[in-house]
């Protein structure tokens, strides 16, 4: 499916995945990790479709259980004793619902990382960093360039090397190794001999004239100004119920945590559209394309 | 108005006694398309990088060049690196970023351009070059052609006034190359840019072309509008002029008093026109005439190639490469890359695979060499399955490969090290080494090369020097993957001579090419690979006489009257028996 997150301008999309990682790496609080473990999921179902499943719930439900497990394996702290192991120590709910907690951040923080990863492509990371630093941001973009042609490279001179003998799966650990170096230095030689054209490229074009601009593609809409203000809204209530503490809670000796109240709810719900931002706008865009289609 | 003017220009590299350009005198005008040609080595590249300040090399110069009417060194950098367009052979090391987009601006950001203007000029020569469908694709994703169009469209959006192309085409095949050739008639036509350009494709290019200068040893022999300059070539029975469009040297070869044909066009109705001249009746049987013919000269082909090889292919019971129903994809998913592929290689023969790109012509010499195993059917060489084979035993004394990048084989600093480090492993004692050493060093003609390091060969040397090193494993087989890419008409002659003495010797040669001139001038057998199959094979004659656009340039031109000339000196000899009988 589309994504229309995804077309919003960089700069959004920076600051929106910035804030839910953090918060999601400092909330231990069970309806703020609930709303974002939710949002999370949901994002990556919608980005990547059946592999997400896939990954959820063979990667991401196994890793949960394992984390929530071994924590009260370990720790045994905590007033509410549940059983005593074979060892004699006993086991806690509170070091229980503790670990069920940490695996909860970690496999939030690694479902944002891997919605991130399909929204954030490498142009606007080249993007973001050259409004901060233009220089480095061409080095990234000439990497990005460079890998993917010496991997093919390497695959290239590797077999021309089988073929006459010289190969990484011929012979014993020794020859080997050696006929490895050897590929690396055919690669080595090659990459310099080919930077050369490369900068004689660079120079023809220009390249080391003073004042140079940086261009892109992207442009900021209205769409990202009204984006942008509702993100800082949200972040704004968010930011002022974590310095509130509605956020917080204490597992050890005993749990304890806000009363729920209007304030809480508020800040909860502030929190829940944050998460659910991407997701609220793919609804929204979906329901006005709806309407336009069957208006004309 | 003249955009460059030459006076008197010398130049030598440090430490090198003959100049590399000596008393170069010339005047190129604004809107021209001027061609610059000659060997390896005759001082093209030199030339044209002392009209680009920021790519000439050290040496020493004498003489002045003024652009525009200024010395050329005076110009400002900024206009410098703005007017004057520099397209280089490579793209590959030409593009410097990942993205499309973003290589087409890359000039532009240099100069210090706002956004909206960028944005603009970009937009204009995305639509220019029809690069829109690909505007948002990483570099890594296009072809070869693409690759290179994106070069030409990222100088041209910084509005040279003149485009100066170092063999833009040498790494393209021939289709993309065309394409290529037409943008750049395109922009001369059409924005009125100057073009200045090395090449060695003079039978596609010559047709779009001005004026044509001949280098020879750094100096200038010929100049002038092409057929003038070839005429004149002619005159001096300069070696140059084998490589000069087929119409060109039909027609001189013949002798005729008409007026030069260049392109096929042209060609074919100067041959009707000279034959009425001659009072000779174009072949009106033709028909029956062309068929008895055809097995008359398809015959004489198979003695004079190789005296043995008919013999040996009807004897043979192993061949030496076999490939049966073969099928092959590269992903589980993915298509199919070679389809029900069959077709046998007779010992002692050369083979040529044709194609074009994607056909599966790489994935079959892969195949044959044990690289891939296909998921069906078999693949034998000299009766072995080579993916089975250890790889010891196939590749010494059976088969070799020459990859299309001679570079991929080089590992130490000169070439005499190199084949010394190919029989580091050899059983063989010191003495009987050096003999083979000594062997392939005189039958690559390596002799002058052998301290030089292997990347500061020309294209066709490094291709020798990594020929010898094959050699020393004594193969029976030689596959070898477009090894005419990027060579002059001179090193084609070369290789093909070398390939002759092998096969001599009894080495089967297998090669896949783009070629078609050299595959229909040296080859025994063609095969034309299409969407993963052999669509036609055939012995030489035969397989050219069957196709009407796949073929060679002579042939294209005479094959209504004589269905199998496949080369000039065939064209030419019918004519003479015509016209004499």
């Amino acid at each position: 499916m589309r994504d229309h997150f995804s077309s919003s301008h960089p700069l959004i999309q920076a600051i929106y995945f910035v804030a839910v990682l953090i918060f999601s790496m400092l909330f231990m609080h069970p309806v703020f990790q609930l709303l974002a473990l939710t949002a999370a999921a949901a994002y990556v179902l919608l980005l990547k479709g059946r592999r997400a499943v896939r990954f959820l719930l063979l990667g991401m439900v196994p890793l949960l259980l394992l984390a929530a497990v071994l924590n009260p394996a370990f720790n045994h702290a905590g007033v509410t004793i549940l059983f005593y192991l074979r060892s004699g120590n006993p086991v806690t709910l509170e070091s229980l619902l503790y670990g069920v907690a940490a695996a909860c951040t970690f496999v939030t923080v690694i479902i944002w990382f891997s919605c991130l990863h399909v929204v954030m492509t490498s142009d606007k990371w080249v993007y973001l960093l050259g409004r901060i630093l233009p220089a480095l941001s061409l080095l990234l973009t000439m990497s990005l360039r460079f890998v993917p042609r010496y991997v093919e490279q390497a695959k290239r001179i590797s077999a021309a090397q089988r073929c006459i003998g010289r190969d990484v799966t011929q012979g014993n650990w020794l020859v080997r190794a050696r006929n490895g170096m050897t590929i690396l230095s055919i690669l080595t030689t090659w990459a310099l001999e080919n930077a050369m054209e490369t900068a004689d490229s660079m120079k023809a074009r220009g390249y080391g004239l003073p004042g140079r601009t940086s261009f892109s593609l992207f442009r900021w809409g209205t769409r990202d100004s009204r984006l942008l203000l509702t993100l800082l809204l949200l972040l704004g209530i968010v930011g002022l119920g974590a310095a509130a503490g509605e956020n917080t809670i204490r597992f050890f000796p005993s749990i304890l945590y806000p009363d729920i109240t209007w304030r809480s709810m508020t800040v909860y719900t502030a929190y829940g559209l944050l998460c659910s931002l991407p997701l609220l706008l793919n609804g929204w865009e979906e329901w006005r394309w709806r309407s336009t289609v069957s208006a004309s | 108005m003249a955009i460059y003017r030459i006076r008197e220009l010398s130049f030598s590299f440090p430490e090198q006694g003959a100049p590399a350009l000596a008393h170069i005198d010339l005047n190129i005008m604004t809107g021209e398309f001027l061609t610059l040609c000659g060997r390896s080595g005759s001082g093209k590249s030199t030339l044209l990088r002392q009209l680009k300040p920021v790519l000439t090399p050290h040496g020493r110069r004498e003489g002045e060049i003024l652009y525009a009417g200024e010395p050329l060194a005076s110009v400002d950098a900024r206009r410098q690196a703005a007017e004057i367009g520099f397209v280089q052979q490579s793209a590959d090391n030409s593009v410097v970023t990942d993205k499309v987009w973003h290589e087409l601006a890359f000039g532009l950001e240099s100069l210090g351009i706002d956004q909206q203007t960028i944005r603009l000029r970009v937009a204009e020569m995305a639509s220019f070059f029809g690069i829109q469908h690909w505007f948002h694709a990483a570099v890594s994703e296009l072809s070869g052609g693409q690759r290179q169009l994106l070069q030409l469209a990222s100088v041209m959006a910084m509005q040279p006034s003149v485009l100066i192309l170092d063999e833009p085409t040498s790494q393209l095949d021939p289709i993309a190359a065309l394409d290529f050739l037409g943008t750049l008639a395109r922009i001369n036509r059409e924005l009125g840019t100057t073009i200045i350009l090395t090449e060695h494709r003079l039978e596609e290019v010559l047709p779009i072309t001005d004026r044509l200068v001949v280098m020879e040893h750094g100096r200038i022999v010929a100049d002038g509008a092409p057929l003038k300059a070839a005429e004149e070539l002619r005159r001096l029975q300069h070696p140059m002029f084998r490589a000069m469009p087929s119409a060109v040297r039909i027609h001189a070869g013949v002798g005729s008093k008409l007026v030069t044909p260049l392109t096929v066009r042209d060609g074919r109705g100067w041959l009707l026109a000279h034959l009425a001249e001659e009072q000779v009746a174009p072949a009106g049987s033709g028909q029956h005439e062309g068929a008895s013919s055809q097995t008359r000269s398809e015959t004489a082909a198979a003695r004079d190639v190789n005296p043995d090889a008919g013999v040996v292919a009807k004897q043979a019971l192993v061949p030496a490469l076999r490939f049966r129903d073969v099928w092959f994809r590269y992903e589980k998913h993915g298509a199919d890359v070679l389809k029900r592929l069959s077709f046998d290689v007779q010992p002692g023969q050369l083979y040529a695979i044709l194609g074009g790109n994607g056909a599966g012509k790489s994935t079959t010499l892969s195949l044959a060499a044990g690289l891939l195993r296909p998921y069906r059917g078999q693949v034998r060489v000299e009766g072995r399955d080579p993916a089975k084979v250890r790889p010891k035993e196939l590749f010494h004394g059976g088969l070799a490969v020459l990859p299309q990048q001679p570079q991929t084989l080089f590992v130490q600093k000169t070439v005499a090290l190199e084949l010394t480090d190919m029989l580091r492993d050899s059983k063989l004692d010191e003495q009987a080494r050096q003999d083979r050493i000594q062997e392939v060093i005189a039958f690559a003609e390596l002799e002058d090369l052998l301290d030089q390091h292997p990347y500061d060969l020309s294209g066709g040397e490094q291709q020798r020097a990594a020929l010898a090193k094959v050699l020393l494993l004594e193969p029976k087989i030689l596959l070898l993957d477009e090894p005419t890419k990027g060579l002059d008409a001179f090193f084609k002659e070369k290789l093909a001579d070398l390939l002759r003495r092998l096969q001599a010797k009894g080495v089967t040669v297998v090669l896949v090419s783009h070629d078609i001139e050299f595959c229909a001038s040296y080859a025994d057998r063609c095969a034309l690979c299409f969407d993963g199959a052999m669509i036609a094979e055939g012995a030489v004659r035969e397989f050219f006489a069957g196709s009407s656009f796949y073929t060679t340039a002579a042939n294209r031109i005479a094959r209504d009257l004589w269905r199998e000339a496949v080369s000039v000196e065939d064209v030419i000899r019918h004519c003479q028996e015509e016209t004499t009988r």
